[in-house]
């Protein structure tokens, strides 16, 4: 059961200056020859351009394509790769000629799949790709980019490495117990690298939660009462009359959500109802669900108006939410302050406090960067200095092998003996080893041969 | 095919130790069994160490006893120096040790062989298999005769092309004074089994009354030496001490100076040696800023004038041997009865033998120790008993005894062979054990006992008297805990080693498992009386206690190997077409033909999407 050959577009679907047809499998040369007779035969690696034709002869498109033969290509198999014209409709006929002649159509993941089961790249690559292809930001598609080349299984393989020089101590302390100087290893020196080493996991483990967010964007949530202006710094940060706006209190009824990007990362603003104890039911479920998103963003931005006085009804109100991440928004800056400054910055706990104006502007380039500064505090400024977010299954890994390290810590300060820290040491190097594929284990030996004098 | 006399059921060529466990477990088993040795005086002859067990290898020991071998019941007899190493550690990785007499161990394994039933014993040399169709029917003897046999078990031990280096000289041979056998290496060659090129060394042996013990540092035994064999109540015998000394910087220049006269750096040894046991001149120049290495005195026997140098195997040239010794402390003025010497031999990659010990190529022949790449005295013994067993049972119908990596040290060891590129000789490591903390050497009995009674290899009533015991084990620690103990009782144990309070009645066994908590501290408050143990039940019980919760998660882990364990891959599986499995791991799995996903997943160059795309097509069918 040999593996078919496959074809797909390669390129996002919709009307653009090229689009790329990709093949794979043992018979990719020969299809691709059969499309594209090449006069002087279709050499590995060149770039050449061709006339495309149909099965039946008649010319397609004139193209660029290469034959990448195995295992020099993405996928480990022959591949071709047709760079055609950006119409979807020639894309297609070129995909159909490809199908008559014997490809078939992959399904999605395939290229990545194949490339993943010939060795190509590592299960944290494969994953990378994934998120490459879907990345819409320069960060994310830095991450992705850095996953790819393996910055990731760099980063794990480094803690195995820290794994296994214990490991080497721990075992050696074992089997080579009659031996000078393997007879004994230091508990303290254990104690301090098991911390090291999950100070490093951390660093990793971090980089998950905002990983996710770096997929799926940051929830910023505008909440407040009504008519505070919500709607109106909504549509001025989207910079689009997207939220119909209007002096009416109440006007806004339902949850409205657009992405915004603000210095490579993906947000998701959400406008919602503002919150009162009047108004009609659909008003009062507008509440309910504003009040959820609210609970449930990354970010609050309290509104509030700030050319009014702070009411007991808006104390009241901040009370009834909870957040650890708020910013207090005194909008209307433009017809001048009322609002207590000293009391509103006490609402929510909230850490930043800035008047703005949605009609004239003012502060709002500030509020991006609030908004920036805010949410880049924790685990995303880790994303930046490492370049790596990891996915739920990695963090999975890596967590479980934080969870052995921890056992280890107990365990060395309880003075459990050489080998029971040694099941908690291979047990995080197995888990680590998911996400590079492979085993610092059967290294321990070798580790032990060529670093030290074994053989009395 | 040439006249045949005499069909046995099983043939052991050799008589080393894999070869004496081989013979005695297929006799006993009730084969008519043949054993052909060189010489009578090789049996069970100990050309390197005088000891049996260590690390690890003592565990290997005490399962083969649990199996119903010979080596434990020998060593005990014939011990002169008992001990258990690694007590610093936890009990998961003790290990006996015994120094042997070397001429009293021989004779007591001859006596074992000459004394056993349907075994017989002649002195020759095989040179050819009489074999057809891939099926082995017997061997033929350097004398000329014929002699058939079921099946054919090889333990060649160093002899195939032994090729021994004492400096410049090489001289043919198995041993010292002892000529090689390479003829029924090459025949297997021929008949396209696989061979490599392996290389072991020895000390020099030194005259006893020419070592001055004063200026060494003196190591005794144990004093309360515990024997190797389950069946052993007592050791016996007289305990005598090995010394200590050192090398020293003179004597490591001396070695650098004359570096280029070393067999082993000149290119003249092509054979790959242990790194586990280098040559004292390995050692010199891989670890030159080390000042000085440790030197055993092992004495060969209690009526031995030899002694033999551990730390000081070496293929340098006669004179220099002389050399370092002149520079030793209490070896100046020893003199060398016999010269250390390397030793080249051939060996079948072992990925050519199945986990039964019998090769894939020939039905029927079954390789064990040496032969297979292995180094050790305890590792032969294991493999010739699995091989004397699977050879009997093949014959009487039933199917191999395979066991797992999570039953034992010698399923570690043989799953290993028959997974792994063995490029140097494979010595056994309790790293190498995933399941160590269980598969230790005090419980061997009741891990392998029933396989022993089961073979016939053991008396049942051993069987029966190790499962009261582990009943009582067992009932003892339910009693710890399910028997509560008062808070008040709990401090008075604790007496202060404890800050909080203790609140609400505790189970005795959780006070047991602090770590400064002995079992005997609880014991008297216990609400059911004192505990019933016997001494040995007595230490197993702690034992279970202090790998408590570890144990069970290494066992879980077992457990989720199994299922890729009893996959069994067809024999005859064709990898050519499956391209989705990498080109590497195809063409290591048409190598290593693995008898399972279990073993497929321990073969170097499987990766992970490999077994996934393997276990697809397996349960497809």
């Amino acid at each position: 059961m040999g593996e078919s050959t496959v074809v797909a577009l390669s390129s996002p679907p919709g009307r653009s200056g090229i689009a790329v047809v990709r093949m794979s499998g043992p018979e990719a040369a020969k299809i691709l020859g059969r499309l594209a007779p090449h006069a002087g035969g279709w050499k590995s690696h060149q770039l050449q351009k061709v006339l495309i034709r149909e099965i039946s002869g008649d010319p397609l498109d004139e193209v660029m394509a290469v034959l990448m033969e195995a295992p020099g290509s993405y996928t480990g198999e022959d591949v071709a790769e047709i760079y055609c014209h950006g119409s979807m409709r020639l894309a297609d006929n070129i995909i159909e000629e490809a199908i008559k002649a014997g490809a078939e159509m992959a399904p999605p993941g395939e290229f990545t799949r194949r490339a993943f089961l010939n060795g190509k790249i590592d299960m944290a690559q494969a994953e990378a790709v994934a998120d490459l292809i879907c990345s819409e930001t320069r960060l994310q598609s830095r991450v992705a980019l850095e996953h790819l080349r393996g910055g990731l299984s760099r980063r794990v393989k480094e803690i195995e490495k820290r794994l296994l020089r214990q490991l080497v101590l721990v075992e050696g302390s074992i089997d080579f117990s009659q031996e000078e100087g393997l007879g004994e290893f230091s508990r303290e020196k254990l104690h301090s690298e098991a911390e090291g080493v999950i100070s490093d996991l951390d660093k990793l483990i971090r980089t998950n939660i905002p990983g996710n967010k770096l997929r799926d964007g940051i929830r910023v949530t505008l909440a407040g009462p009504r008519n505070a202006g919500k709607s109106s710094i909504y549509n001025a940060l989207l910079g689009e009359e997207r939220a119909i706006v209007s002096h009416i209190p109440g006007t806004t009824r339902d949850l409205l959500r657009e992405r915004i990007h603000i210095r490579g990362l993906t947000y998701y603003l959400e406008d919602t109802a503002g919150i009162a104890e009047t108004g009609c039911e659909i008003e009062r479920r507008g509440i309910d669900v504003g009040r959820e998103a609210a609970r449930a963003a990354d970010l609050l931005l309290f509104v509030l108006d700030g050319s009014l006085p702070l009411s007991e009804e808006d104390i009241e109100m901040a009370g009834r939410i909870e957040h650890e991440l708020c910013i207090i928004l005194l909008n209307k800056s433009d017809l001048g302050l009322k609002t207590d400054r000293e009391k509103a910055g006490n609402l929510l706990g909230a850490r930043q406090m800035l008047e703005v104006s949605a009609v004239t502007g003012a502060g709002l380039e500030r509020l991006r960067e609030l908004i920036y500064d805010s949410t880049t505090t924790k685990g995303l400024t880790d994303i930046y200095r490492e370049r790596i977010a990891v996915n739920s299954r990695q963090c999975n890994a890596l967590k479980r092998a934080r969870g052995a390290m921890e056992s280890a810590l107990e365990d060395i300060s309880a003075g459990k003996p050489a080998e029971i820290l040694s099941v908690w040491l291979r047990e995080a190097a197995s888990a680590c080893g998911e996400i590079t594929g492979r085993s610092v284990e059967q290294d321990i030996l070798e580790e032990i041969f060529s670093s030290f004098c074994i053989g009395k | 095919m040439p006249e045949q006399e005499n069909r046995y059921g099983v043939i052991v060529v050799g008589a080393g130790h894999a070869g004496c466990e081989a013979a005695l477990a297929a006799a006993r088993m009730g084969v008519e069994t043949l054993i052909v040795t060189l010489s009578l005086t090789d049996i069970a002859g100990m050309p390197c160490n005088p000891a049996v067990g260590g690390l690890a290898k003592g565990q290997l020991v005490r399962e083969i006893d649990a199996l119903g071998g010979e080596i434990g019941l020998a060593i005990d007899e014939t011990g002169i120096q008992f001990k258990m190493l690694n007590r610093s550690k936890g009990e998961a990785v003790w290990s006996p040790r015994a120094q042997a007499d070397k001429e009293a161990y021989h004779l007591r394994m001859l006596r074992a062989l000459k004394q056993q039933k349907r075994l017989e014993i002649i002195e020759d040399e095989a040179v050819d298999l009489i074999a057809g169709e891939g099926e082995v029917h017997g061997v033929v003897l350097k004398s000329g005769r014929s002699i058939g046999a079921e099946k054919v078990i090889l333990t060649l031990g160093t002899f195939p092309n032994g090729l021994m280096h004492t400096g410049e000289d090489q001289v043919p041979g198995g041993r010292v004074g002892e000529p090689p056998a390479g003829e029924i290496s090459d025949c297997l060659a021929e008949s396209g089994f696989i061979r490599g090129r392996l290389k072991t060394g020895t000390p020099p042996r030194l005259a006893r009354g020419t070592i001055d013990f004063s200026r060494c540092e003196i190591q005794p035994g144990d004093t309360d030496p515990r024997p190797f064999s389950f069946r052993t109540e007592k050791i016996e015998s007289e305990q005598v001490s090995c010394h200590i000394t050192y090398t020293n910087r003179e004597a490591h220049k001396l070695i650098m100076d004359n570096i280029d006269r070393a067999p082993l750096f000149s290119g003249q040894i092509k054979g790959v040696g242990p790194r586990y046991c280098p040559s004292i001149e390995d050692k010199v120049v891989r670890f030159r800023d080390k000042q000085r290495h440790q030197l055993f005195l092992e004495p060969e026997g209690l009526n031995s004038d030899l002694t033999y140098v551990n730390g000081l195997a070496t293929s340098l040239p006669r004179d220099v041997q002389e050399g370092i010794l002149k520079l030793v402390p209490g070896l100046e003025d020893a003199r060398i009865v016999r010269y250390g010497y390397a030793i080249e031999y051939d060996f079948f990659p072992p990925h050519q033998i199945h986990a039964s010990m019998e090769t894939r190529r020939m039905k029927n022949l079954y390789f064990a120790g040496q032969i297979n790449g292995t180094s050790g005295y305890e590792e032969a013994a294991a493999q010739g008993i699995m091989a004397g067993i699977n050879s009997a049972r093949s014959i009487c119908g039933t199917g191999p005894l395979v066991l797992r990596r999570d039953q034992a040290y010698i399923g570690v060891l043989i799953d290993d062979l028959v997974t792994k590129d063995i490029s140097e000789p494979y010595r056994m490591f309790t790293s190498r054990v995933e399941y160590r903390l269980q598969l230790r050497q005090d419980n061997a009995d009741r891990r392998l006992f029933r396989y022993g009674v089961k073979n016939g290899l053991l008396d049942r009533g051993w069987w029966e008297g190790m499962v009261s015991e582990s009943r009582n084990v067992v009932r003892a620690e339910v009693r710890l805990f399910s028997e509560k103990l008062d808070p008040e009782i709990c401090s008075e144990v604790l007496g202060g080693r404890e800050n909080d309070k203790i609140v609400g009645r505790k189970p005795a066994g959780e006070l047991v498992l602090r770590p400064e908590v002995e079992l005997e501290e609880v014991e008297p408050y216990l609400p059911g009386g004192r505990l019933d143990l016997s001494e040995k039940e007595r230490e197993s019980l702690k034992i279970r206690l202090k790998y408590r919760g570890y144990i069970e998660k290494q066992r879980r882990n077992a457990r989720k190997m199994l299922k890729m364990e009893k996959m069994r891959i067809p024999e005859r599986f064709e990898y050519a077409g499956i391209e989705a499995i990498s080109t590497e791991a195809r063409e290591k799995l048409e190598e290593f033909r693995p008898e399972t996903l279990g073993q497929a997943s321990r073969i170097a160059g499987v990766r992970r999407a490999d077994l996934s795309v393997l276990m697809v097509l397996l349960e497809r069918g």
